[in-house]
C-alpha cells in the first residue's frame, strides 16, 4: 500500500500518496495548474514551466508535472507565480505566429485569454524553415509548434519510433521529422499520436484544412473502432449541419487504448459515407436482384437457408467465417453461435491468414 | 565515397550509447562533416533510432563542419577587439560563440590551428605554480608533484583539509568542495568522477591554462579524488575547441599509464562537439550519455543520481588543481593566501584593456585595479565596462575598480565574481554593444528546452540591439517582468543568470536605455 502524505495545498490541508506529482495531487482538489509540455502518456519534462508553484523552503518556484508531493509540503499556485505564468505565456506568444493552422484548440490561447496575456513583441527571428510533406494525411507548421516536444516524446516513450527530432538548439531550434524528411520516409506509421498530443495544432489532419468548423464546433459521438478485434474507442467528430465525419479522436481515459489510435482508425474513415457501403439488409428475390428488407425478414430468410442445410446434411457441412473487422467480443459469440447454435467446428476468421 | 570510408570505421566502433558522442567525433575526423546518411549508419550500428541522433547532431555547433573549417571567434571580447573585421577577411569561416582564448582576442581557429599562436601571459602562484611549464612526467615530479598521491591521506583527513581551507568550485557556482566530497562519499558504491574542463564562460582561459601548463596537476588532483572517494572510474569532459590541452592531456595520461599510477582505473578524455550548455553539470551527465546536453532538472543532484544514474563527483578542473597543494601545505595554509575574509588564490582570467591579457594566480578578495596593476601591467585605455567574472556574472561601471572582486564585495553592484574572468572593456566600446553581444550569446547557446531561456534571451538580445538604434519593442515593466521570469523559473543557471548583465546595464548606464518607455523613473 502506498503510504498517504498529508500536505497543504493554497492554505488547505489535504493529503495524496506518496510520491505522486503535485500537478496531479493539485487537480483531484480541484486546484488547476496550467501545463502545456505535459501529458500523462509521457515521462515528466518540465520544459514549458508553465506548471510553476511555490514550496515553501525551495529557493525558486518548482515545476509542479515533474515534482512530487512530500510529508508537510507547503504549496501555494495562486501568489507570485500567476505573474510569472502570465510572462511565460507572453513569451510562447511571441514566437507564435499561426495559432490555428487546422482548426485545432489551441491550448496556448486558451491559457492566454484566461491570464490576460498578450505578446508585448514579435521576435525577429520568430520565422521559423517551413516544412511541406508530401504524405496526404498529416500537416505540420513550425510556426505554430511551441517546442513542448509532446509530440517527440510520444514518438519516442510510446510508440517507441522515430519520427520526429528536436533539431538544434537556442532559437534555431525547430521539430521536424527526422532530418527532415517525409514522415513517409521515416519510422513513422502515421498513426497521428504526435498531433494527438500536440497544444497547439501545429501537427495536424491535413484533409481537414478548407474545413471551416473548428475542432470545437464538431459533435462527437464515441463508437468502437470498426478495423480489427482490439476494440479501441474512439470519437467521431461529426460536423453538427451534415452529419459528415470530419476527423477521428480519441480521449487517454479510453480503455484498452488510453487515447492512442493507428493509422486506419484515425484516418481510414472515409468508407462510412461511400456510396458503396451497404446501410440496409438486402435479400435477394426470386428476379435474382437484391432487393431492400426488413432485418427480420432478412434474418428469417438466412436462419431457413441455414435449417435447410442442416436438416439436409448435417450441422458439419455448416462453416463459418469471421472477419478481422469484427471485435474481440463479436468474433467471440459468432464462434459461440457455430458450436453451439449450430453444432459446428468449422469456424474461421481471416485474421488467422 | 563517405560510405566506403565509413564502413571500415564503423566496426571498430563501440556500441555502448555513451559512445555517442565520441564515435560521431571519430566520424568527423577520419570521414567527413556528419551527414543524414552517416548518422543513420552510426545509429542503426549502436542500435540507436536514427532520429535520436539527427537530434544529437544537431545539438552541437561542430559536428557538421569540416575539422579544417575557419572559425572565428565572436564572444564580447573578440568583438571589442575585431572579430567582425577578422569575419569580412575570412569568408566561409564560421562565427562561434566563444574559442576560450580572450587573451589572444581577437582570434581564429584553422582546424586544431589557433591564430595568433598560443602564448601563456601567467605568474608563479604558491598553490598552482603556472609560472614554470611542465614538459614531462619527471618535470611535475621534480616540484613535488605525486607527493601526496603517493602518500594518500585518509578520505576524512581529505575532506577535513578541503573544509579547513574553504576551497570552493571555481566552475562559477562556488558549491563547498569539502561538503561536495563528503556528500559523494555518503553514498553506496563506487561513485563516477567527472572533470568540467568544457570552460566556455565567455572571457575564461584559467582551465585551458591549467590543462597547458600543468596537465600532471589535474590528473594528480583528480587521481585524488578517485582514490579517495573509490572511484574507477573518471572522465575529464573536454570542450572540443581546446586542442593544445587535448594534446597536453593525452600526452599525460600516457606518462601516468606508463608509470602504473592508472592500475585498476579508468581515466579517460570526453571531448565535446561545441555547445556551452554542456558545461552545466547535468547537461554535461546527459552529453556523456549520448544525449542532447539539456540541464537535468535539480533535484536529484549529481552527488546522488549521476553519470549512469550513480552517485558523481563533478569538478571544474582549477579545483581539482588547487587539491594537492591544500593536502600538501594543509587546508589552513591554503586559505590563509587569500585577502581579507576571502581565502586562498585562485586563478584570474584578465582580458582586454590591460597590458598583459592573461591568467594569473593571486589571491582571493583582490580588487579590479589590484588585480590590473600589480598583475596585468595595467590598464591601457580609459575604462569603459568591466565584466567581472565571465559572461553571466553582470556588468559592472568604471566606478567598481575598487570593488574586492567577491560575493560581498560585488553584491552592492548586483553582480558576482562568478569564473573570475576579468573582462575589461575600453570607453570607445559601447555598453549596449557589449550587452548586445553578451545576450546573442546567451540566446545561440540556450538548449532550446525551457521557455525564459529560449526566448527571453532571443528578446532581451533584440531589445539591446534596437537600442543602439535608438528604438526599444518593450516598456520598462515589461521588460521588468520578462528578467524576473527569466531568474525564477529557467531550469538551470544560464537563464536564471542571463538577466544580471542585463539589469547591471540599466542600472549603470541609465541614459542608453532612455528609448525603453517607463526607463527614466
Amino acid at each position: 500500500m502506498t503510504a498517504v502524505v498529508e500536505l497543504i495545498l493554497d492554505g488547505r490541508k489535504v493529503t495524496a500518496p506518496e510520491g505522486e506529482l503535485l500537478v496531479h495531487a493539485a487537480a483531484r482538489h480541484g486546484t488547476f495548474v496550467p501545463t502545456l509540455c505535459h501529458d500523462d502518456k509521457l515521462e515528466p519534462y518540465g520544459g514549458c514551466r508553465m506548471c510553476m508553484v511555490d514550496v515553501e523552503g525551495a529557493p525558486r518556484p518548482v515545476p509542479a508535472c515533474a515534482t512530487r508531493v512530500s510529508e508537510g509540503m507547503v504549496v501555494s499556485t495562486n501568489g507570485s507565480v500567476t505573474g510569472l505564468q502570465r510572462t511565460l505565456t507572453e513569451m510562447l506568444l511571441s514566437e507564435h505566429l499561426n495559432a490555428s493552422p487546422g482548426g485545432r484548440p489551441n491550448e496556448l490561447l486558451d491559457l492566454a485569454n484566461e491570464l490576460g496575456a498578450e505578446a508585448p513583441l514579435v521576435l525577429p527571428d520568430a520565422k521559423r524553415k517551413p516544412y511541406d510533406d508530401r504524405n496526404k494525411l498529416m500537416g505540420y507548421d513550425p510556426d505554430a509548434c511551441i517546442l513542448c516536444a509532446r509530440c517527440v516524446r510520444y514518438t519516442q516513450e510510446v510508440m517507441q519510433c522515430s519520427a520526429l527530432s528536436i533539431e538544434g538548439r537556442g532559437g534555431h531550434a525547430r521539430i521536424v521529422p527526422t532530418w527532415e524528411r517525409s514522415w513517409l520516409d521515416t519510422e513513422c506509421e502515421l498513426c497521428g499520436g504526435c498531433l494527438s498530443v500536440c497544444p497547439t495544432g501545429a501537427i495536424y489532419e491535413k484533409f481537414e484544412e478548407g474545413t471551416t468548423r473548428p475542432e470545437r464546433a464538431l459533435e462527437q459521438v464515441r463508437t468502437t473502432c470498426t478495423f480489427c478485434g482490439v476494440g479501441c474507442q474512439v470519437d467521431l467528430n461529426l460536423d453538427p449541419k451534415t452529419k459528415r465525419i470530419v476527423k477521428v479522436t480519441s480521449k487517454d481515459e479510453y480503455l484498452p487504448n488510453e487515447g492512442n489510435l493507428c493509422v486506419k482508425g484515425r484516418f481510414a474513415f472515409n468508407f462510412v459515407h461511400h456510396p458503396d457501403r451497404l446501410t440496409q439488409p438486402l435479400v435477394r428475390g426470386e428476379d435474382g436482384e437484391l432487393h431492400p428488407t426488413t432485418w427480420e425478414h432478412a434474418l428469417e430468410t438466412a436462419a431457413t437457408g441455414l435449417r435447410r442445410v442442416i436438416d439436409e446434411h448435417g450441422p458439419q457441412s455448416i462453416g463459418f467465417l469471421s472477419s478481422a473487422r469484427l471485435t474481440n467480443e463479436e468474433n467471440y459469440l459468432i464462434q459461440k453461435l457455430a458450436r453451439t447454435g449450430v453444432g459446428t467446428n468449422s469456424v474461421h476468421s481471416c485474421e488467422s491468414t | 565515397m563517405d560510405a566506403v570510408r565509413l564502413a571500415g570505421l564503423l566496426s571498430l566502433l563501440p556500441t555502448e550509447r555513451t559512445r555517442l558522442l565520441d564515435n560521431l567525433g571519430r566520424i568527423r575526423r577520419e570521414v567527413g562533416p556528419i551527414t543524414p546518411e552517416l548518422s543513420d549508419a552510426l545509429a542503426d550500428h549502436m542500435n540507436i533510432r536514427h532520429g535520436e541522433v539527427h537530434e544529437v547532431v544537431s545539438f552541437y555547433s561542430f559536428l557538421q563542419v569540416p575539422t579544417d573549417a575557419v572559425r572565428v571567434c565572436t564572444g564580447p571580447m573578440c568583438d571589442c577587439r575585431g572579430a567582425r573585421e577578422l569575419l569580412e577577411q575570412n569568408p566561409g569561416a564560421i562565427e562561434v560563440a566563444c574559442l576560450g582564448h580572450c587573451d589572444l582576442a581577437p582570434v581564429l581557429t584553422r582546424g586544431d590551428e589557433i591564430v595568433p599562436n598560443v602564448t601563456h601571459s601567467t605568474n608563479d602562484g604558491p598553490a598552482l605554480g603556472l609560472g614554470r611549464r611542465d614538459e614531462t612526467l619527471a618535470d611535475y615530479e621534480a616540484r613535488g608533484g605525486l607527493d601526496v598521491l603517493r602518500s594518500l591521506p585518509s578520505l576524512e583527513r581529505i575532506i577535513e583539509e578541503l573544509k579547513a581551507s574553504s576551497l570552493a568550485g571555481f566552475g562559477g557556482a562556488g558549491f563547498p568542495t569539502g561538503l561536495k566530497w563528503e556528500s559523494v562519499a555518503r553514498e553506496a558504491g563506487p561513485p563516477y568522477v567527472v572533470v568540467n574542463a568544457d570552460e566556455g564562460e565567455p572571457g575564461t582561459i584559467k582551465d585551458r591554462y591549467v590543462m597547458e601548463l600543468r596537465p600532471d596537476l589535474l590528473l594528480e588532483g583528480t587521481l585524488i579524488a578517485m582514490r579517495a572517494l573509490g572511484a574507477h572510474e573518471g572522465y575529464i569532459y573536454l570542450r572540443e575547441e581546446y586542442a593544445t590541452s587535448r594534446e597536453r592531456l593525452e600526452r599525460a595520461l600516457d606518462e601516468f599509464h606508463a608509470v602504473g599510477l592508472l592500475e585498476g582505473l579508468t581515466l579517460e578524455l570526453v571531448i565535446g562537439a561545441g555547445a556551452y550548455i554542456a558545461g552545466e553539470e547535468t547537461a554535461m551527465l546527459e552529453s556523456m550519455e549520448g544525449r542532447r546536453a539539456m540541464p537535468r532538472l535539480k533535484p536529484p543532484f549529481p552527488s546522488q543520481v549521476g553519470y549512469l544514474g550513480r552517485p558523481t563527483l563533478i569538478q571544474n578542473v582549477e579545483t581539482l588543481a588547487h587539491v594537492p597543494a591544500i593536502l600538501r601545505n594543509g587546508g589552513a595554509w591554503w586559505a590563509g593566501l587569500g585577502k581579507g575574509e576571502s581565502a586562498g588564490t585562485r586563478l584570474w582570467s584578465v582580458s582586454g584593456a590591460v597590458g598583459r591579457p592573461g591568467c594569473y594566480e593571486a589571491p582571493a578578495g583582490i580588487t579590479i585595479r589590484e588585480l590590473v596593476e600589480e598583475y596585468a601591467d595595467g590598464f591601457t585605455d580609459e575604462i569603459g565596462a568591466i565584466v567581472p567574472g565571465g559572461a553571466a556574472s553582470g556588468i559592472l561601471p568604471p566606478s567598481a575598480l575598487d570593488a574586492p572582486l567577491t560575493r560581498d564585495g560585488l553584491h552592492e553592484y548586483g553582480a558576482g565574481p562568478g569564473s573570475a574572468a576579468l573582462q575589461v572593456f575600453p570607453a570607445s566600446y559601447s555598453p549596449l554593444r557589449l550587452l548586445a553581444e553578451t545576450m546573442r550569446f546567451f540566446a545561440e547557446e540556450s538548449c532550446q528546452k525551457c521557455t525564459p531561456c529560449r526566448i527571453g534571451n532571443r528578446a532581451l538580445h533584440h531589445l539591446a540591439e534596437e537600442l543602439q538604434h535608438g528604438e526599444a519593442a518593450m516598456t520598462r515593466e515589461k521588460v521588468d517582468e520578462w528578467l524576473l521570469a527569466m531568474e525564477k523559473t529557467s531550469i538551470c543557471g544560464l537563464g536564471q543568470a542571463a538577466p544580471f548583465p542585463v539589469r547591471n546595464a540599466m542600472r549603470w548606464w541609465p541614459e542608453r536605455f532612455a528609448p525603453i518607455e517607463g526607463a527614466v523613473q
